[in-house]
């Protein structure tokens, strides 16, 4: 089926107002908004922030998140030994929202988003209702994975008991926040409209 | 009829008359053209109520704990200032902006486009503020805050007492009273009277 687009119809929409305007118009004349038929290089900063987050997250998942002092002993933990460390103590679900937030979250929304670079880049336009969907969903679900940092603020903030139990920030915490940071710019550079079959073919 | 495109996949469509009750889906992506809102003035006194919960949220306290007679509180400002206190300062800004700074301004964003509106001020000249409130949506992350404060409640109570502070009552408040509002304001509404214009 062939349906009528901006693109095909030569019109460029206004994404503040809604308004539609003829294509050659930069301005809108309602609301003054710069307009765009589809974002300026989206494909290429949605493929250069999901590659910073991947190059962030190593770090993320290495080096300690948190360092607990308890009665002189000092223990670092990363991400995953907090996870462990809940499931070993039989908090089954509070483990597994750890888990999901700050381990599933990001890796299934670069994977949605280097899927995405593929649908549009490579024009596998069959497979655009798919692609919009997962789109959706890491739309959603993006600042979830925000979720662990937080959760170390409080712990940072609430356990400072000297010699018997101190809790710091680790290293790990500002690169994995830096990663999350990526994957939500790189959502929203996205432009979805480029999944699909808009020209006249 | 007058003529919009979707957001999300290009396709032109005509916009029935708006009457402010019905959803309009695009008929190719399913993406949602059209959301219906309620009475601004409702809008505004949703918003003015969060902000109303949300200020004295920050400063009261949240959880306390009690180790070895130790007593340990901490208020949503004060988690946030630990950051601070062990040398991450960019970390603190990141989390200070996402978890209070964004929905507060988003708030006060809505009632800075609807009560000058009303006033008879032209639409146009809020634009910027539109621009920011929309830009905005993605980065409000006072709801990952309220779970992650569930989390650590779940972790320190492994430990000690924990006692639990107004704050978190009035921060879940704040939560309830910004959803509403952010569900309520549709934007796009302030446009209406200009689609008859022009």
């Amino acid at each position: 089926m062939n349906w009528k687009t901006d693109i095909n119809t030569g019109k460029v929409l206004c994404l503040l107002c809604d308004k539609l305007h003829d294509a050659d118009k930069t301005v809108c004349s309602r609301c003054g908004g710069h307009l765009h038929q589809r974002r300026p290089f989206a494909l290429l900063r949605t493929f250069n922030f999901s590659l910073v987050a991947i190059f962030f997250l190593i770090p993320a998942n290495l080096l300690p998140i948190m360092h607990v002092t308890s009665l002189g002993t000092v223990e670092s933990r990363t991400i995953m030994d907090g996870i462990v460390h809940f499931f070993s103590t039989g908090s089954y679900f509070i483990g597994s929202v750890v888990f999901i937030a700050s381990i599933a979250v990001p890796f299934i929304k670069l994977s949605v988003l280097l899927y995405l670079i593929y649908i549009a880049k490579f024009e596998k336009y069959q497979q655009a209702m798919q692609g919009i969907k997962y789109y959706r969903m890491i739309n959603l679900i993006g600042k979830w994975s925000m979720l662990d940092v937080f959760v170390i603020a409080l712990m940072v903030a609430m356990v400072q008991f000297q010699k018997i139990a101190t809790i710091n920030t680790g290293p790990a915490a500002i690169s994995f926040t830096v990663a999350v940071i990526a994957t939500i710019i790189a959502t929203k550079s996205f432009d979805p409209r480029q999944l699909w079959r808009n020209s006249s073919l | 009829m007058r003529e919009t495109a979707c957001h999300e996949c290009g396709v032109i469509v005509n916009k029935p008359k708006l009457d402010r009750e019905h959803q309009f889906y695009c008929p190719r992506c399913n993406a949602t053209i059209y959301r219906p809102g309620q009475r601004m003035r409702y809008v505004v006194v949703m918003a003015l109520s969060s902000i109303i919960f949300l200020i004295p949220a920050l400063f009261l306290p949240l959880l306390s704990l009690n180790i070895a007679g130790i007593e340990q509180m901490t208020t949503l400002v004060g988690a946030i200032a630990s950051f601070f206190d062990d040398g991450y300062d960019l970390l603190a800004f990141v989390v200070l902006i996402t978890g209070i700074i964004a929905p507060l301004t988003m708030l006060l964003m809505v009632l800075l486009i609807l009560i000058p509106t009303r006033m008879g001020m032209k639409v146009r000249n809020v634009a910027p503020i539109f621009i920011i409130y929309e830009y905005l949506l993605e980065w409000g992350m006072g709801e990952v805050y309220l779970v992650s404060i569930f989390v650590s409640m779940i972790k320190l109570q492994e430990m000690s007492m924990l006692v639990i502070g107004i704050g978190l009552y009035l921060f879940v408040g704040f939560l309830l009273t910004f959803f509403i509002t952010i569900l309520w304001f549709n934007p796009h509404d302030i446009w209406h009277k200009y689609e008859l214009e022009d």
